[in-house]
């Protein structure tokens, strides 16, 4: 299920956490509210865990991982990283990046399977995501933008993409990704789609500015809405009859 | 906080002290003080000067090949707190910095000792060679045959006791 919030009046949510199946990594700073709706959804299931990294509060945006590892940037300090290390599970793997290009979440995105990253990265940086993440990791562009993770939010069981991403290459792309994609908006009519929402497999955090049709768009895609009789039921009418007589 | 090592001079930044610079290629460069920072704005490579630990450990003065440095390294893979592993590190960490501060010693130790013997033996020769500058080779030769003249063995007499010599009438 989708939920709408904002982050000190913010709706680019997707820089202010991280969410991935296993774990959930929260910005500090702020209102309560913001990390208490988290809570609210998340605190049985996966640990809910404020951080900062390199002092700064753009946490999302900073670091990429999934259920298996978090690829964190050079810059964060000994004790974020100590902090880190002690509030995850032991499942998850931290590592640090010496890696030029920072913003990991900008440059890749990953779900449990799979990793698109930037063009630019290392060669080791790149073994290392496959290594620490334990995905298959492809060097791509969307859309012409080489700041994949931006532009691409994904996550085990579906994928969103810049809006101006042409048909042959999301066709190419779910091919590479195995999930389905779509080319949509988030926070009415932003083409950052990472930053302003942030998903997993079963939850969904946007912006409150992503109007209704942008949350059904996200729903479907990402296959958050639980699956109703009467869904099924309309979506097999239309197979199942031809004409109307 | 962390204690950074100069770029230039390799010695600790603590906080609070010098100047960091970000390339454009995003290579970042620390210097503890102006001094060093002023050394490498004009382009100085600390490896050629000489009061660097880059000069003293390229030139052999500096202890370079030791396994206490391997210890203390950066690491990016952290591990679970764990208070046990914590003290013990703490202890450890004493050890080896005077351990390393002992071997380092031994080592500039090393390096001064056939410096005593190089010292004695030039010194030997340049009295052999140049006593002529504080005395004149005559004045040598009618002194003590200490300085110049060869050793001449001359046997003792024979030392005879008191009681053997027969009395002398």
């Amino acid at each position: 299920m989708a939920t709408r919030l904002q982050f000190e009046n913010n709706c680019e949510v997707g820089v202010f956490s991280k969410l991935t199946n296993a774990y959930c990594l929260v910005a500090i700073g702020g209102s309560e509210s913001f990390y208490s709706i988290y809570e609210y959804e998340l605190a049985d299931v996966i640990p809910v865990v404020k951080t900062s990294i390199a002092g700064t509060r753009i946490i999302g945006r900073a670091c990429a991982g999934n259920k298996n590892g978090l690829l964190v940037p050079h810059t964060t300090t000994d004790q974020e990283l100590q902090h880190l290390r002690n509030s995850l599970p032991d499942s998850v793997v931290v590592q640090r990046i010496d890696e030029r290009l920072n913003a990991l979440g900008n440059h890749i995105a990953c779900n449990d399977h799979v990793a698109l990253a930037h063009t630019d990265l290392d060669r080791k940086t790149e073994e290392l995501i496959a290594d620490v993440l334990g995905v298959e990791v492809f060097r791509t562009t969307i859309a012409g933008n080489i700041l994949v993770g931006t532009y691409c939010a994904l996550s085990n069981r579906g994928g969103m993409v810049h809006p101006h991403t042409s048909i042959e290459e999301l066709d190419e792309l779910s091919t590479l990704l195995q999930v389905p994609l779509v080319a949509g908006t988030v926070n009415r009519g932003s083409d950052l789609i990472a930053a302003g929402m942030t998903v997993n497999d079963w939850t969904a955090f946007c912006g409150s500015d992503t109007t209704a049709t942008e949350l059904s768009v996200i729903e479907n895609v990402f296959k958050l809405r639980k699956a109703q009789p009467s869904a099924i039921v309309d979506e097999m009418r239309k197979s199942l009859i031809d004409s109307y007589v | 906080m962390r204690l950074e090592f100069c770029w230039f001079c390799s010695s600790k930044i603590y906080p609070g002290h010098g100047i960091q610079f970000v390339r454009n290629d995003a290579k970042i460069f620390r210097f503890c003080r102006s001094k060093c920072h002023k050394n490498f704005k004009m382009k100085r490579n600390p490896r050629k000067v000489k009061w660097t630990k880059a000069y003293r450990r390229l030139h052999g003065k500096d202890m370079t090949k030791d396994s206490t440095f391997e210890l203390e390294r950066k690491r990016n893979r952290p591990e679970r707190y764990d208070r046990n592993v914590m003290e013990n590190t703490l202890k450890a960490i004493k050890k080896i910095d005077k351990i390393r501060h002992d071997r380092a010693a031994d080592h500039i130790a090393q390096r001064w000792k056939p410096k005593a013997a190089k010292e004695r033996r030039e010194a030997r020769k340049e009295l052999e060679q140049s006593i002529s500058l504080i005395k004149a080779p005559l004045a040598i030769q009618s002194q003590e045959p200490a300085i110049t003249v060869p050793k001449i063995k001359v046997k003792a007499p024979k030392q005879q006791t008191v009681e053997n010599q027969p009395m002398e009438e």
